[in-house]
């Protein structure tokens, strides 16, 4: 078992968090389709975690709590997902490659087991205007 | 019929019944379809100023102080807003000496400006319906995005050259970093690649086009795909930002790859833009400016570049209009933090992190179902379409135009 885990995150969109997301950026419903990450259960396994587990994913940009998701696709070690939202921004370098691509598809971070909840959308937004 | 401008697909076929100002019964949506209709109930905006509650024209005739006293302004968003309201933008942008960007600055316009300018071959969504026996979807998933793509013109209708069941006539590919929802569906043609391994994987396409041994992939898998490629009588790719992200700067591969497909048969490519009007706003940017997005009126002279990409100009400029668009949701964490440090005017219809964080919020009627206008669906095609809920709101066009009177 490892405290930490280096993965590679791609963000993705889904329906069912675009749905909730259209409803209403401020529902738990959304919070709870997009404050997510996707994760190879062999990537679990190394954190000693389970499928709902909060996790902190942090990188040079920023810092999130999320819950963990197993993924139900072929094995992916070392590759995790996430919804593109406010959560998945956060890590989300804005250095571009060439003034037009912001990083979204090769967010390098680190997962360890968290205390605590998932982030709020209100404390992103405190975030925001600090 | 209504019309969803839920996405660029543009759904002209919806059957919508309201009672008592609510939908009672609606027809054709999909899941995503359905929750932009019944969103024009639920978190409307009102008009505001520092949080507080004002009477519409304060609202307008403080937005117009603002972008009247700054002095780089930035006109951000405009994807989903009518061309009407676009070309009403760009006016105003004009008059401002502002920089004006949408959202295919750093999403499909790459793709956009090669296919506008002929570069790369492309066509309608009735012609692949009528006549693709090949559709790939490169870093796509219409299933998520765009969800009645497959249903409506590229995988199960029948077509003018498409009479059978799609098991026979159309062979659906799926080329992405993880399975999705449509690569599910293109079950033995799913091909996974590393994140920003879609270079190395055109190579190697490339590669068995020509008959020589693919360095990526699993060779047997890659023989099948070249034989699949070189049968297609006629094939469309709907490249997504899967493909855009990953080859970034190396768009002429993609080119080769067209060029060497349509030596041997006919390819076309459709980009899988997301919002409902991007492709409108850089087909007018195209036509006003010369430019498809990323324009600077400053001194009174068009210029167009990197630096004047919203991702840039957040950080450069001291005021921003944003309509139609929740940059603050959607943008990487530092620039949606410097836009939240400038004194924004949000335009929307629903309340977002931009209007929660902006100076002034202009209420908006939502296009499409409460405001008429035109748009280009994601391939080309201008639709034109009429208001079916009445609303005492004025459109994204009239509130430009009264923005600008006011200044
Ligand atoms: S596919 Fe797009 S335009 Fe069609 S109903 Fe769904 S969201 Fe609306």
């Amino acid at each position: 078992m490892a405290s930490e885990v280096a993965v590679t995150i791609v963000t993705v969109r889904d329906i069912f968090q675009d749905e909730a997301g259209r409803k209403s950026r401020f529902s738990d419903e959304y919070k709870n389709l997009s404050a997510l990450i996707i994760l190879d259960k062999q990537d679990l396994a190394q954190l000693g975690a389970k499928d709902g587990q909060k996790l902190l994913v942090k990188n040079d940009v920023g810092s999130v709590i999320v819950a963990a998701r197993t993924s139900e696709d072929d094995a992916h070690p070392g590759l995790a997902f996430m919804y593109n939202s406010p959560w998945s921004n956060q890590l989300v370098s804005d250095d571009v490659c060439d003034g037009s691509i912001p990083g979204n598809k090769r967010i390098k971070a680190t997962l360890s087991i968290a205390e605590g909840n998932v982030t709020q959308i209100s404390e992103l937004q405190a975030r925001m205007q600090s | 019929m209504a019309i969803c401008t839920g996405c660029s697909l543009l759904c002209e076929d919806i059957v919508a019944a309201l009672e008592n100002g609510a939908f009672s019964h609606v027809k054709n949506l999909c899941r995503k379809g359905h929750s932009h209709f019944q969103a024009a109930f639920t978190e409307r905006t009102v008009p505001m100023i520092d949080g507080e509650k004002v009477d519409l024209d304060r609202a307008i005739a403080k937005a117009a102080e603002i972008l009247k006293s700054a002095k780089s302004p930035l006109l951000y968003g405009w994807s989903n807003s009518t061309l009407e309201a676009q070309a009403a933008g760009i006016r105003l942008a004009e008059k401002l000496g502002a920089t004006i960007d949408d959202t295919s600055s750093f999403c499909q316009g790459i793709l956009t400006e090669r296919i506008l300018s002929g570069k790369i071959p492309t066509c309608t969504l009735d012609d692949v319906r009528n006549y693709a026996d090949t559709t790939i979807f490169w870093g796509s998933d219409p299933s998520s995005s765009h969800p009645r793509h497959l249903s409506r013109f590229s995988y199960y209708p029948r077509g003018e050259k498409r009479q059978k069941s799609y098991e026979e006539e159309r062979t659906c590919i799926a080329v992405d970093v993880r399975k999705s929802a449509t690569a599910k569906l293109c079950s033995n043609y799913y091909f996974r690649v590393a994140p920003g391994g879609d270079a190395q994987f055109m190579e190697a396409i490339l590669a068995v086009l020509e008959g020589k041994i693919p360095k990526v992939g699993d060779k047997k898998k890659m023989i099948e795909l070249s034989s699949v490629l070189k049968k297609t009588e006629w094939g469309a790719i709907f490249p997504g930002l899967g493909m855009i992200y990953s080859l970034q700067d190396n768009m002429e591969l993609f080119e080769r790859l067209l060029a060497k497909l349509n030596e041997i048969t006919t390819f076309k490519v459709i980009p899988m833009v997301g919002h409902y009007n991007m492709r409108g706003f850089n087909e007018l940017m195209l036509e006003k400016t010369g430019f498809i997005n990323r324009v600077s009126f400053k001194d009174g002279a068009v210029a167009h570049g990197p630096e004047h990409s919203a991702l840039a100009a957040a950080k450069t400029c001291d005021t921003a209009l944003v309509i139609g668009s929740d940059p603050l949701s959607a943008l990487p964490f530092g620039t949606a933090r410097a836009l939240a440090r400038q004194p924004l005017i949000a335009i929307d219809p629903r309340r977002s992190l931009t209007t929660d964080a902006a100076k002034v919020v202009i209420p908006s009627a939502i296009s499409g179902l409460e405001a008429g206008g035109t748009a280009v669906r994601m391939d080309g095609v201008t639709i034109k379409f009429e208001p079916i809920i009445g609303t005492l709101l004025l459109s994204d066009e009239q509130i430009i135009t009264r923005i600008m009177e006011a200044i």
